[in-house]
């Protein structure tokens, strides 16, 4: 098989422009930014050339495996050493190719957001282009090592971006950020060590196969105990990245230290990776085990909507509320995994990439107007349109988007989750919908009060945005459109790795 | 007349024990390097016995402890230097004083 | 025949056209923006009066789809359909929607932000006719969405106004109840019947497949749905609060029709819902209960556009009944209401828009003799105001004595009671607020200088009037046009399967008695405002509570705000405590666990080196002691 090395080129693309960096006097401000921000365009023009490419009839592409480390495991007859080799293995389907193309547009629109940045900007980027390696490698490794190295990769540079460069109680956020994610990797070792003593193998494929076929040698080893353990162990581990009620309280301190664009990251891509390790590693791997509990799947994913709805509802940092809005608009993605059926996954990986843009679109305005106002609090805010029309229209915009309007990404997503969910557990599903009116409520209280209303004196002298602030804007909201008018944009790419996950599931009799 | 094996090894293991003990008591730095030298001489002492006496005795042995010693005299130079230098800034050759890794 | 119908999916293109013409060039245009609205409305609205005319000659429905979105084997498509009912509601939303952005262009002159409001004008026409030319009700729900967002725009358009932004918030919040059920209904149906489209899913209906429950269900879900958009009890509140947008997006939106979307909605959907007797009677006891509670309400207003505002919620009810009672002559008259209703609401905002343009204000008691100054609002307000109370030939008296007439055919003792003294309040608060603006002495400086407005704002006047008076003349019992036009499609169809015996009980003194009890409301107007031969406190003062709580609207407002708004809030104070405390005090609790362990464990990192070596031999000495008592460890075999 002849290797395919996009994948690779995509993900460590960054590191050239670390190179670069390092060897750039870090007096060169300009050149610094230059190449910070035109180095993301690498990895941006490679994932639209592998979009562009993609074959939507096969289901994994792109695939590069190589050897790497070998590990002594003993001793055969003959008494020769065996290895357990640990290959390189890249790949990517349907569900991880939408998610490295938000991460490739993320990335780089958030670098452009970084424009603003001022201190030590030669270490900001390089961290920055760190992270970026990390992001592209989670959801190109076909492996558990792999998988996990780069899991591991993205909390370095965050702990960094957020304790240098974030606001007045940056340690403290990147300090709770690093334990709450620590733990949750600690418990994802375990589980990942716990599957490779058991089955000898770290490939996503050969696991899926072993696991999901009851015909297989390998798969006696494993009780549906066992299973089961491994499954809500999972659960806990990606339930912290996501972040799953009770288990949030770290992410809101990053949402509101850490500098605008590391928390378009956060929000859009490093969230996001919780909600694909579940699908991946959780659901692919253990679908019976899943299916029984996807009740608690649901339920904990009503009182993400609810728990994080009502409280957005009374937060006054704007901030806050969007990052409340995170932890109820993850709870959908739960919903749709529960439903446990193709349309409610396809509206959970809907959920994901809608909310990436969205949220990553709303904290970006929330940082001008910081910049503007310095200030992100609600009462004190109020009447920008006025002197702001175009940054405004495009914040409302964006909540409209948020609480699931029709004609923009985020209405397809609720609605496929909803609908997969009504096939499984109407009840539940209905319950979920009325989340839709929580959304609105706390959706509208905020952004009218911050935007419009009467306009204090402070604020009639506002700057609307700069061209630099207003790419970014625009091309998230054109994206965000362009998914709800045409979803087949992202529905397509996605059916032929559904086939690969649904009918394992659906096979049990849901 | 031949010494025996055993001779050997209980001299190297006197001297590594008195080295041992100089090492992990004394408060003076220079004494406490003094017993490290004690402690490398006593294993040179090992290395040559089993060069001779050994299972497969061959030179190997007393061309290791040449080397052992020439490693030692870098080490206790640069061992005494580095105890100068503290000595300058900290006026104390004490070792239980030196413990800035901990403060 | 090759039938213009085929280009019907033009008619919301160049509204939407409009709008990006607008979002993109709209600050470099300016005055021109109001040109591109009109313009892409006149276009749309001669396609869609040419498409209703072929409508109405008997071409046959169309309906065209394509592929949205696959999921796997569930394939969602989305196209356009002409049927009777969208053909006909396509010319009210095109010829309402073409006459307030004529209208607009003057009452708006001295805006600002005039492209922003013809933005929203043009997105909103586009959605509104997209709206009623979906084929399924997932494209339906699209578009009623998105005509909430523009109501809710529109609502919101002066947004440094504190009242105008919390009643567009308001109307957004409370019509979004009203969507949830909506969308559940769809999705339920879709489980159900595996489609979204309407004739799918009437044929499942009709097959039996539905459990009679579900059925039921899914019915009132939808009329959740209708229940919010079409303000009726008890999702009205914000339709009143919505008055505070500009006046004529009360006459397109508020009045003619997004509100009707909610009729519009139980009309298209109507097969499901005749399949349940109990999703029927709902909603005709809604309608019944909304029309004369609304009515209740408007008695005691003083606000000219709030008093406009109740009559549409009671109108809307009036047409709700008329569909809940069921049949093909409830289905009619629900519809033909529908229609008339677009004309002489439209007409009566637009009027009243003229009147506060003059005067500034909105206040009732601040008004009088107006009728000198300003005689062609005056007229034009009369004819709204007799046609809305009922009066013959005037087309409101047509669609409500066909309502009235429906109920009786029904034999609901009740409802018909209800609709009888509906028409007596109607008639009564329209002529309450006819007299008190029209009739008397000017009270004020400005209404001295009041004055007719200018052609721009008088033509769309002229032409509503017009409509008011004719449009009745559609359905004349002995001429019954409309009806023969609307039932002549698969609703119509299926309307005649499922009740093949619904012979119309006539009866001629029913008409005398409702117009004799609208005239008898106009007498009372007329001796306590203009005569005042009764005092106008006669009831409010022995029973003043009475008064107090048609004038504050039954304390709904507060009902909500202290039983659900407050005690949300109050909840999310209490879990924001239990976020902060609880939740955040538990990771204390780990933060402080984890660093009293670093520390006792930094105990025993003295510092010292020699202890350390101390520790390392002792660990050595163990080893060998371990591997000495175990016998020893072999290298190599």
């Amino acid at each position: 098989m002849v290797n395919n090395t996009l994948l690779s080129l995509i993900t460590f693309s960054p590191l050239l422009v670390i190179v670069v960096l390092m060897f750039t006097p870090k007096q060169m401000v300009g050149t610094i930014k230059t190449i910070g921000v035109l180095g993301t365009l690498l990895p941006l023009i490679m994932s639209l050339m592998l979009f562009a490419g993609f074959d939507y009839s096969a289901g994994l592409q792109f695939i590069e495996r190589r050897d790497w480390i070998k590990i002594p495991i003993g001793l055969d007859q003959n008494g020769s050493l065996t290895f357990f080799p640990i290959r390189y293995e890249m790949g990517i389907d349907g569900a991880s190719m939408p998610l490295l193309l938000l991460t490739a547009i993320i990335g780089t629109l958030a670098a452009v957001g970084s424009w603003q940045m001022k201190r030590r900007l030669r270490e900001y980027f390089i961290l920055y282009h760190l992270l970026l390696i990390g992001m592209f490698g989670v959801f190109s490794a076909q492996n558990l090592f792999l998988f996990f190295l780069f899991f591991e990769l993205t909390l370095i540079p965050v702990y960094f971006l957020l304790g240098i460069w974030g606001y007045a109680e940056r340690e403290r956020a990147a300090n709770k950020f690093l334990l709450y994610n620590g733990i949750g990797s600690a418990i994802l070792l375990l589980a990942f060590i716990a599957i490779f003593v058991q089955l000898q193998t770290v490939n996503f494929g050969e696991l899926q196969q072993v696991l999901t076929n009851p015909d297989d040698p390998l798969s006696g080893y494993l009780s549906p105990e066992y299973r089961y353990g491994l499954f809500v162990a999972l659960f806990i581990a990606f339930g912290i990245k996501l972040p799953i009620f009770p288990f949030h309280s770290w992410m809101l301190n990053v949402h509101v230290q850490a500098p605008p664009p590391v928390v378009m990251i956060h929000s859009a891509i490093l969230l996001k990776m919780g909600a694909y390790g579940l699908l991946r590693i959780g659901i692919n791997f253990f679908p019976d085990q899943a299916y029984e509990f996807s009740v608690w799947l649901a339920v904990f994913g009503l009182i993400n909507i609810f728990y994080g709805a009502v409280l957005a509802t009374v937060q006054k940092d704007l901030k806050m509320v969007l990052a409340y809005s995170s932890i109820s608009h993850m709870g959908m993605v739960l919903l749709g995994f529960a439903a446990m059926n193709s349309i409610g996954f396809q509206g959970a990986i809907f959920q994901l990439v809608s909310h990436g843009l969205i949220s990553a679109l709303l904290f970006f305005i929330v940082g001008v107007i910081w910049d503007r106002t310095g200030t992100s609090t609600i009462t004190e805010l109020g009447g920008i349109a006025k002197s702001m029309p175009f940054i405004s229209g495009v914040f409302l915009a964006g909540a409209l988007a948020s609480l699931g309007l029709p004609g923009m990404s985020g209405f397809i997503s609720e609605f496929l989750a909803l609908m997969g969910l009504f096939g499984a557990m109407p009840l539940h599903a209905a319950i979920g919908a009325i989340g839709l009116i929580f959304t609105t409520i706390y959706v509208l209280r905020a952004v009218l009060r911050a935007v419009y209303g009467p306009t204090p004196s402070r604020l009639t002298r506002l700057a609307d945005a700069q061209p630099m602030e207003a790419i970014p804007l625009v091309v998230l909201l054109g994206v965000i459109i362009l998914i709800g008018i045409y979803p087949a944009v992202l529905s397509d790419p996605l059916q032929k790795t559904l086939d690969s996950i649904v009918p394992v599931v659906t096979g049990i009799g849901g | 007349m031949t010494v025996p094996v055993t001779s050997y090894l209980l001299v190297a293991l006197i001297l590594f024990c008195v080295g041992l003990y100089g090492a992990l008591t004394k408060r003076n730095a220079v004494i406490v390097l003094l017993s490290i030298e004690l402690m490398l001489n006593a294993v040179n002492l090992n290395l040559i016995a089993f060069a001779k006496f050994g299972l497969h005795p061959a030179i190997t042995g007393q061309i290791f402890s040449l080397f052992t010693m020439t490693v030692a005299a870098a080490e206790v130079a640069v061992g005494i230097a580095v105890l100068i230098a503290l000595y300058r800034n900290r006026e104390t050759v004490n070792v239980d004083e030196m413990d800035t890794m901990k403060r | 025949m090759d039938t213009i119908l085929h280009y019907a999916w033009l008619i919301p293109l160049f509204p939407l056209f409009a709008f990006i013409v607008l979002v993109s060039f709209g600050r470099q245009l300016r005055g021109g923006a109001s040109s591109v609205g009109i313009l892409a409305a006149a276009l749309s609205c001669v396609l869609a009066l040419v498409i209703g005319w072929q409508s109405y000659q008997g071409a046959a429905s169309e309906k065209v789809l394509v592929e949205w979105m696959n999921i796997r084997d569930t394939v969602i498509r989305v196209g356009y359909e002409i049927n009777s009912l969208n053909a006909m509601m396509l010319v009210i939303i095109s010829v309402v929607s073409l006459l307030v952005q004529i209208y607009s262009k003057e009452y708006m002159r001295d805006d600002e932000r005039v492209p922003v409001y013809y933005q929203y004008l043009s997105l909103f026409a586009f959605s509104m006719m997209a709206l009623v030319l979906s084929p399924n009700l997932l494209q339906l729900y699209i578009f009623w969405e998105l005509v909430g967002v523009c109501s809710f725009l529109l609502i919101g358009y002066h947004f440094s106004k504190p009242k105008a932004m919390l009643a567009a918030k308001k109307a957004f919040i409370v019509t979004r109840i009203g969507d949830v059920g909506l969308l559940i209904a769809i999705i339920l149906l879709f489980w159900w019947t595996g489609s979204f489209e309407y004739s799918e899913i009437f044929k499942t209906v009709a097959l039996g497949k539905m459990e009679p429950w579900m059925t039921t269900l899914t019915a009132v879900l939808i009329f959740v749905g209708a229940v919010g958009k079409s303000g009726q009890f008890p999702l009205h509140t914000w339709l009143p609060d919505a008055m505070e947008g500009p006046t004529p997006v009360s006459a397109l939106i508020h009045a003619a029709t997004m509100v009707a979307a909610g009729v519009y909605l139980v009309a298209a959907t109507y097969p499901l819902f005749l399949d349940s007797q109990t999703a029927l009677d709902i909603v005709a006891y809604t309608g019944g209960f909304t029309a004369i509670f609304a009515a209740l309400i408007g008695l005691t207003q003083t606000d000219i556009k709030r008093v406009l505002a109740y009559s549409t919620i009671s109108q809307l009810g009036y047409m709700m009944l008329a569909l809940g009672v069921a049949g093909a002559i409830g289905y009619t008259a629900g519809v033909f209401h529908l229609f008339t209703h677009a004309f002489f609401k439209a007409l009566l905002f637009l009027a009243a828009g003229s009147v506060i343009h003059a005067v500034h204000t909105q206040d009732l008691f601040q008004m009088g003799g107006l009728l000198k100054k300003m005689p062609v609002t005056g007229i034009a307000f009369l004819i709204g105001c007799l046609a809305i109370a009922g009066i013959p030939p005037f087309s409101g008296y047509w669609s409500k004595e066909e309502i009235i007439s429906a109920v009786y055919s029904a034999q609901r003792a009740d409802l018909l009671w209800i609709a009888v003294i509906t028409v007596f309040l109607t008639s009564f608060y329209m002529f309450r607020l006819f007299f008190l603006t029209f009739t008397g002495k000017a009270v004020s400086q400005a209404i001295s200088r009041a004055k007719d407005p200018s052609a721009v704002m008088r033509i769309p006047l002229l032409v509503l009037a017009v409509l008011a008076v004719l449009s009745g003349f559609l359905n004349m019992p002995f001429a019954p046009l409309l009806e023969n036009w609307q039932l002549a499609g698969d609703v119509g169809e299926s309307i005649h399967f499922a009740m093949p015996e619904a012979a119309e009980l006539h009866a001629p003194w029913l008409s005398v008695v409702s117009v004799l009890v609208s005239l008898a409301g106009i007498v009372l107007a007329y001796l306590i405002y203009v005569k005042k031969a009764i005092a106008a406190t006669w009831i409010a003062r022995p029973l003043p509570w009475l008064y107090r709580l048609s004038n504050r609207a039954f304390y709904l407002d507060e009902i909500y705000r202290y039983g659900l708004a407050v005690p949300l809030r109050g909840i999310g104070m209490l879990l924001d405590l239990f976020d902060h405390y609880l939740i955040g005090g538990l990771v204390q609790l780990a933060v402080k666990l984890a660093n009293g362990l670093g520390g006792l464990h930094a105990r025993l990192q003295s510092g010292q080196m020699q202890t350390y070596g101390l520790i390392v031999l002792l660990g050595i000495v163990l080893l060998l002691i371990g591997i000495t008592t175990q016998g020893g460890v072999s290298f190599g075999q």
